[in-house]
């Protein structure tokens, strides 16, 4: 019996953006959307619903008057993170 | 909003992709230690030709150091404070970095003000080498970049000569010598292998 994939993580887009999230501490909506090469209201779409999710925490500023979006992974998307990899090799060597 | 439906390979992938992306964030362009590197090794080696020559007063070179140092200092922090953005990723590497410098800075300035205040500058210089090379091993092993860690050990080998020479004209000999396998050969590898990654390819558009 093979575990679900987790609906959340299993887009193309918002698995990026966990992906680069797990491995810094924050990161800047500028360097997501250049890094994932998404477009910015694609992007912050699949950033509201990993927040609504509680796997990232958003934080909006303002800093040099420019707004500034950072996000962050939470413990909880690391542990859905890992649960998903874990998922994804079952599926791979099954 | 249409999303893309994926296979488990192609999520694996795609993993991989980003986490490898992130990582090219953590590498070093090497520029500081470079620069840093080459100051130290003018300096190390104008002091022996000065020694020799007998030009200026034994630290003439030195006190140029530490005042090309304190400027740099002061115009790198007026950048970061007023001109320079921010960075838009911190990794905890990085942050690793920052408390490390700050450590070291601190380090530095204890030797230094004790090769002033009676310790002779012989063994002083002998102390700064040792702490280069803590500093070094450390980077090296936190970005897993062999030529510090090598140069780490190189550096070591030329501090502990260094304790044991009489002659100031020799430990700067060692100084340099220090200088170039912790900082500048790595720093120089570091800066081209930076070159070269980022070179390479923007990934695909998700």
């Amino acid at each position: 019996m093979f575990k679900e994939l987790d609906p959340i993580l299993h887009s193309q887009l918002r698995l990026a953006v966990m992906s680069l999230l797990i491995s810094v501490k924050e990161a800047e909506f500028t360097f997501l959307k250049e890094k994932t090469n998404a477009t910015a209201g694609n992007l912050s779409v699949q950033i509201q619903k990993l927040k609504d999710a509680g796997y990232i925490d958003v934080v909006k500023q303002f800093k040099d008057n420019y707004p500034q979006t950072t996000c962050k992974i939470t413990p909880k998307g690391v542990e859905a993170f890992e649960l998903y990899v874990k998922a994804l090799n079952e599926y791979i060597n099954r | 909003m249409d999303e893309k439906p994926i296979t488990q390979h192609e999520s694996l992938l795609l993993i991989q992709q980003m986490i490898q992306t992130a990582k090219r964030e953590q590498k070093d362009d090497g520029k500081g230690w470079i620069a840093w590197g080459w100051m130290l090794f003018i300096s190390s080696v104008l002091t022996v030709a000065n020694l020799h020559f007998n030009w200026f007063s034994t630290y003439f070179f030195w006190n140029l150091f530490g005042i090309a140092a304190i400027l740099i200092f002061i115009y790198e922090t007026m950048n970061v404070l007023f001109f320079k953005k921010g960075t838009r990723v911190r990794t905890y590497t990085k942050d690793l970095f920052e408390k490390l410098n700050a450590g070291f800075f601190i380090c530095l300035l204890f030797i230094i003000v004790a090769i002033n205040t009676g310790v002779q500058p012989t063994k002083g210089f002998a102390l700064l080498i040792s702490l280069y090379a803590f500093w070094i091993l450390i980077y090296g092993t936190a970005l897993n970049f062999k030529p510090s860690v090598i140069g780490a050990y190189i550096t070591w080998a030329f501090g502990i000569a260094a304790l044991f020479l009489k002659t100031f004209e020799w430990v700067m000999v060692m100084h340099a010598s220090a200088v170039l396998f912790g900082y500048i050969i790595p720093g120089h590898i570091a800066y081209t292998q930076f070159r070269k990654l980022h070179r390479k390819e923007k990934p695909e558009s998700v």
